[in-house]
C-alpha cells in the first residue's frame, strides 16, 4: 500500500478479486459501491465458498445462510462486479496500480446466458444415469486364520443387542493395542455398519489408536492437580529422554509416549503410568530412572 | 464367620495399590505365618480411605491405630511389637507437620477428624468385593425398607424432602428429576448412574465405586423402584479399570443374594444393571452426549428440551444421577429425610466429597458437610499449604468452575455461594495453589483442555476456545497486549450465548475468574514481561545462587543440555544461552541454590 499514490495518480479504476468466497464477495460489494469496476473470479462453477455449508457463524450464531444469500444475490446483480467463474490465474505481471492478469477460463459447456436452469439435462445425463455398483464394500477382506478366530471370540463376546460396537471396538483395541486397518473393514462388512461410521467413532473417543503402538504405553497424566505439580516439565524430561513427542512411538516399538488428563490418583500428583504399573511424586530424575529399568527389560526378554 | 482377635485393614485403593500395598499384604501373611498369628488375625483389603498421600496405608482394630507410609521392611517388626507383643509402633504412625508426637488412632488425626461420612460411609471398614461384609454394616436395609414398607411415591417424597441435589455438577434436586421420570410416558424406563468423572483432579466417584459398590447398586435399584425402571447403565470411564472389575463382581454377588435381577426380596421387583465402559472423552459426562454414547453414537450433546427424563436411553424416559448422589439415597431411606437435611445450609443440604489435591500437605478424598468454610478444608483438614508457602487460591469445579482467592477463604461452601464467587461446586475437585502457581498458566491449562474435549459441533465453543487458547499463550509468551484482557472477556460472554451444551456454557468461568481476582498477573505478564509466580518458561531464567552453592555437582551431573558446568566444591556456572530451562537442577538442589527469576 506504500505505492497508493501511484494508484491515485493511477489509470485505471479496475480490481480483479480472486475467490468468491464470503471474504472476495464482500470486498467486491465494497470496492464496487465505492465506485471501482470488479472483476470476482473463483475456480468453482459458482461463487460463495464454504460458507453457505455451514451452520451457524461466530460469535454471534447467526445462521450463516441469511447473511451469504443476500449478498450473493447483491454481487450477481451490480452493475460494476463482472464475475467469472471456472476460472484460474495464469500469471500476474506489473505493479500496484497496473496489474495485467492473464485469467485462464475452463469451459463448462453450458451457454449461461441462455440457460434458464430447467434441469433436463441433469436428468437426462448419460453418465449420471449409468447404473452404478454399489459402493459398500460387500467383499470381507481376507484374515489369517489366528485374526479370525480372535475376531470371531470377541465379536460373540459383543453380540447382545443394540449399542455394541463401541465395547467391540475397545475389546479389539487392548487385544491389539491399537485397530487394524483390516479388521475394523471386516467388522464394518460382518455387521454392516459403515467404515465411515466406525471411523467416526475410533477418532472422537480417546482411546483407541489407529497406529500400531509400543510394548509399554507411558501415560504422563496433565490433569489439574498433576499439572500445578510440575507434570508439563515430567512430560518435557520423558520427550527429551525418548527422543519422541507426545503422541508417538519410539522406532523400536517399545515406548508410546501418552499424555492423559487426570488418572484418578490425584492425591500422588504429578503421576504416570508405565504399562499397568502406577508411579506417584515422580520427579525428572526419577522417572528418568524408572524408564532405565524399562529399558533394561525389553533388553534382558529379548536376549533370552 | 471364625473370630479373630484383631483385624488388619489394608488399604487397596488405586492409591495405595500404586505404593504396593499388595507387596505389604504379601509380607504381612508371610510374617503372621512365621508367628502363627494367621488363625488370630485377619488381613482385610479395604477400599480407598482418601488419605491417598500416606499410602501405603493400614488399620489395626480394635484400637483404630492408623499406620502409614508402610515399606516391606517394616513389617518383621511390626507384626512383632503390635501384634505378637500388643506394643503399637510408634515411628510408622501418622505425625502431623506441626507437631512432634504421632496420633496413633485415626479418629483423631485432623484430616479424618472434621469429615462427616455418609456417601464414604464404609470406606476402610469393608473388603468391598464381599457382599457380606456391606450386609453385616447395614446394607440393603435401606432396599428392604423401600420395597416392603414404601410406595413409590412415598419414596420420591422422601428424597425430596430430604433437600439431596445431584453431586454431578449442577445440583438438580434429586427427589424432583426423579419425579419427572416417573411421571414420563413411555414403555419401558430406564435409570444411568453416570461415573464417567471426566473432571482431571478429581476421584471421588472411582473412590466410591472402588471402595463401596454396593452402596450405588442399593441406591440404584432403590431409584428405579420409585421411577418404575427395570434397566440401568453404569457409564464407567475406562481409565478406572478397577473400578469396572469390582462394580461387574458386586452386580453378580448381589444377584446370588437376590438383590438384583428377578423378583428382588421376594417383592416380584425386577431390576437389572449393566456396566459400560467409556472410551476417553470428557464430554460423555454430559447427560445426552452421554446417552449418545451408550447407544453407539457419536457422542456429541444435544440440545434439551427434550430432556432424558422425557426421552432418553432408545427414547424412552431415563433418569441419569451421579454416582455420589445415588450412593446417598439408600442412607436417605434407612435414617429419614429430617435427619439428612440437619445436615448442611438452607438451600444446600448433606455432605459433600471433595477430593482435596494440589499443593496441601495432606491430599486425599474428603467428605465434609455442606456450608464448612474453605479455610476449615484448608487449614485444618489439609494441613495446610505445601512447604508453608503462601495460600493463592483453590480451584474448585474442574474446567467448568473458577479460582477462589484467599479474600474469599471464609466462604461457608455451598452450590449458590460457589457460583455466586464465580466458580461451581462440580462434582467436587479442590485443587489447591500456592504462590508458585500462576494463575494465567492455570486459565490457559483449562481452556487448552476445553479446546481439546470440545465435540466441535457449536462453532462458538471449538473457535472461540481456539482463540482463546492462543491469546493466553501469547501473554505467557510475553506478547500479550493491552488489549487482550477485554478481548478474552468478550469471547467468554459469546461462547458462553453459543453454545448448546455446558461445557461451552462453563468454559468461560476459569478465565473469568483468574481476570475477576488476578488481573494484576495477568498485566504484570502483559506489561512488564514477568511471570510473578515462576512458571511461564518464556518469562524466567534459571540463576546459581552463589553463596549457597556448595559445589556439589549434582545439577552437573543431571542437566540434560550442559548448561551447568562447575568444578568440585566451587560454586558452578550456568550458561543462559544453553539453558533450557527444564528445571532439573533446580529440582535435584539440596541446598536451594538454584533461584528462578
Ligand atoms: C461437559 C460436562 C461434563 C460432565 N461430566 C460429568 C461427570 O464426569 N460426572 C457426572 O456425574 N456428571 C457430569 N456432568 C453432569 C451431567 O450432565 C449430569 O448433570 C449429571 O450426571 C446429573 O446427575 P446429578 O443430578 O446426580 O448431578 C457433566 C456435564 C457437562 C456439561
Ligand atoms: S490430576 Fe493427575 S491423577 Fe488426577
Amino acid at each position: 500500500m506504500s505505492n497508493l499514490s501511484t494508484m491515485q495518480k493511477g489509470k485505471i479504476a479496475s480490481v480483479l478479486v480472486i475467490g468468491g468466497g464470503i471474504g472476495g464477495v464482500q470486498a467486491a460489494l465494497d470496492l464496487a459501491e465505492s465506485g471501482y469496476k470488479v472483476y470476482l473470479l473463483d475456480q468453482r462453477p459458482a461463487i460463495g465458498g464454504t460458507m453457505a455449508q455451514l451452520d451457524k457463524t461466530f460469535p454471534t450464531n447467526d445462521c450463516s445462510m441469511c447473511i451469504l444469500a443476500p449478498k450473493l444475490v447483491d454481487a450477481g446483480r451490480h452493475q460494476n462486479i463482472e464475475i467469472i467463474t471456472m476460472a484460474d490465474v495464469d500469471s500476474i505481471e506489473g505493479e500496484p496500480g497496473m496489474f495485467k492478469v492473464r485469467v485462464k477460463k475452463n469451459p463448462r459447456f453450458v451457454d449461461e446466458s441462455k440457460c434458464t436452469g430447467c434441469g433436463s439435462c441433469w436428468n437426462n445425463c448419460p453418465v449420471r444415469n449409468m447404473v452404478q455398483p454399489d459402493e459398500k464394500e460387500t467383499v470381507k477382506p481376507e484374515l489369517e486364520e489366528k485374526d479370525l478366530e480372535k475376531i470371531t471370540e470377541l465379536m460373540g463376546d459383543n453380540k447382545d443387542g443394540r449399542g455394541t460396537l463401541v465395547p467391540l471396538l475397545q475389546d479389539i483395541n487392548t487385544e491389539y493395542g491399537y485397530l487394524p486397518q483390516n479388521i475394523i473393514r471386516y467388522v464394518s462388512t460382518d455387521l454392516d455398519i459403515p467404515l465411515s461410521q466406525i471411523y467416526n467413532i475410533a477418532t472422537f473417543y480417546k482411546g483407541f489408536s489407529l497406529t500400531p503402538r509400543g510394548r509399554y504405553i507411558i501415560s504422563v497424566c496433565l490433569g489439574t492437580a498433576c499439572h500445578v505439580r510440575g507434570a508439563p516439565k515430567i512430560l518435557e524430561a520423558l520427550e527429551r529422554d525418548l527422543g519422541i513427542k507426545v503422541g508417538q512411538t519410539t522406532s523400536d516399538l517399545n515406548f508410546t509416549l501418552e499424555a492423559v488428563r487426570c488418572v484418578g490418583c490425584c492425591g500422588l500428583a504429578p503421576v504416570v503410568t508405565i504399562g499397568d504399573d502406577l508411579y506417584g511424586k515422580v520427579t525428572q530424575v526419577k522417572i528418568q530412572k524408572t524408564i532405565e529399568k524399562y529399558k533394561g527389560r525389553e533388553y534382558a526378554k529379548a536376549k533370552t | 464367620m471364625a473370630e479373630y482377635r484383631m483385624h488388619l485393614m489394608l488399604c487397596a485403593g488405586t492409591g495405595c495399590v500404586s505404593n504396593r500395598s499388595l507387596k505389604i499384604e504379601e509380607s504381612l501373611e508371610k510374617e503372621l505365618k512365621k508367628h502363627k498369628l494367621e488363625e488370630e488375625i485377619l488381613i482385610v483389603r479395604t477400599g480407598c480411605n482418601g488419605f491417598c498421600a500416606q499410602g501405603p496405608i493400614m488399620v489395626a482394630h480394635p484400637g483404630e491405630i492408623f499406620y502409614q507410609m508402610l515399606t516391606q521392611k517394616d513389617i518383621p517388626h511390626l507384626v512383632e511389637e503390635h501384634f505378637l507383643k500388643g506394643r503399637p509402633v510408634k515411628e510408622l504412625m501418622y505425625t502431623p507437620p506441626e507437631e512432634k508426637a504421632p496420633v496413633p488412632k485415626m479418629g483423631d488425626i485432623g484430616f479424618f477428624r472434621e469429615q462427616r461420612l455418609i456417601a464414604l460411609r464404609n470406606r476402610g471398614l469393608i473388603d468391598p468385593e464381599r457382599i457380606e461384609e456391606y450386609i453385616a454394616r447395614g446394607g440393603y436395609t435401606g432396599l428392604a425398607k423401600a420395597l416392603t414398607s414404601m410406595r413409590p411415591d412415598e419414596i420420591i417424597k422422601e428424597i425430596k424432602d430430604s433437600g439431596l441435589r445431584g453431586r454431578g455438577g449442577a445440583g438438580f434436586p434429586t427427589g424432583r428429576k426423579w419425579e419427572f421420570t416417573a411421571k414420563a410416558e413411555g414403555e419401558e424406563k430406564y435409570i444411568i448412574c453416570n461415573a464417567d468423572e471426566g473432571d482431571p483432579g478429581a476421584f471421588m466417584d472411582r473412590s466410591i465405586v472402588e471402595s463401596d459398590p454396593h452402596s450405588v447398586l442399593e441406591g440404584m435399584t432403590i431409584g428405579a423402584r420409585a421411577i418404575g425402571a427395570h434397566h440401568a447403565y453404569i457409564y464407567i470411564r475406562t481409565e478406572y479399570p478397577i473400578a469396572v472389575e469390582r462394580m461387574r463382581k458386586a452386580i453378580n454377588q448381589a444377584k446370588e443374594y437376590g438383590l438384583l435381577g428377578e423378583d428382588i426380596l421376594g417383592t416380584g421387583f425386577r431390576f437389572d444393571v449393566t456396566v459400560h465402559r467409556g472410551a476417553g472423552a470428557f464430554v460423555c459426562g454430559e447427560e445426552t452426549s452421554l446417552i449418545a454414547s451408550l447407544e453407539g453414537r457419536s457422542p456429541e450433546p444435544r440440545i434439551r428440551p427434550p430432556f432424558p427424563a422425557q426421552s432418553g436411553v432408545w427414547g424412552m424416559p431415563t433418569n441419569i444421577n451421579n454416582v455420589e448422589t445415588w450412593a446417598n439415597v439408600p442412607e436417605i431411606i434407612n435414617r429419614g429425610a429430617g435427619w439428612y437435611s440437619q445436615l448442611g445450609t438452607d438451600t444446600s443440604k448433606g455432605t459433600k466429597v471433595f477430593s482435596l489435591v494440589g499443593k496441601v500437605k495432606n491430599t486425599g478424598l474428603i467428605e465434609v458437610p455442606m456450608g464448612i468454610t474453605l479455610r476449615k478444608i484448608i487449614y485444618d483438614i489439609g494441613g495446610g499449604i505445601l512447604e508453608d508457602k503462601k495460600f493463592k487460591a483453590i480451584q474448585t469445579g474442574g474446567p467448568s468452575g473458577g479460582c477462589i482467592p484467599e479474600e474469599l477463604l471464609d466462604l461457608p461452601i455451598d452450590y449458590e455461594r460457589l457460583t455466586e464467587a464465580g466458580s461451581i461446586m462440580g462434582s467436587g475437585g479442590m485443587i489447591v495453589m500456592d504462590e508458585g502457581t500462576c494463575m494465567v498458566d492455570v486459565a490457559r491449562y483449562f481452556v487448552d483442555f476445553l479446546r481439546g474435549e470440545s465435540c466441535g459441533k457449536c462453532t462458538s465453543c471449538r473457535e472461540g476456545l481456539e482463540s482463546m487458547y492462543q491469546i493466553l499463550t501469547e501473554i505467557c509468551e510475553g506478547k500479550g497486549k493491552e488489549s487482550d484482557v477485554e478481548l478474552l472477556e468478550e469471547l467468554c460472554a459469546a461462547i458462553a450465548d453459543g453454545s448448546m451444551c455446558a461445557l461451552g456454557g462453563t468454559a468461560s468461568n476459569p478465565v473469568l475468574s483468574t481476570i475477576r481476582y488476578f488481573r494484576n498477573e495477568y498485566q504484570s505478564h502483559i506489561r512488564d514481561q514477568e511471570c510473578p509466580a515462576g512458571v511461564c518458561r518464556e518469562l524466567i531464567h534459571y540463576l546459581i545462587d552463589r553463596e549457597k552453592c556448595t559445589g556439589c555437582l549434582l545439577c552437573v551431573k543431571n542437566c540434560p543440555s550442559d548448561a551447568i558446568t562447575g568444578e568440585r566444591k566451587e560454586p558452578v556456572n550456568l550458561n543462559q544461552e544453553k539453558c533450557i530451562k527444564c528445571g532439573i537442577c533446580f529440582e535435584v538442589c539440596k541446598f536451594k541454590a538454584v533461584e528462578v527469576k
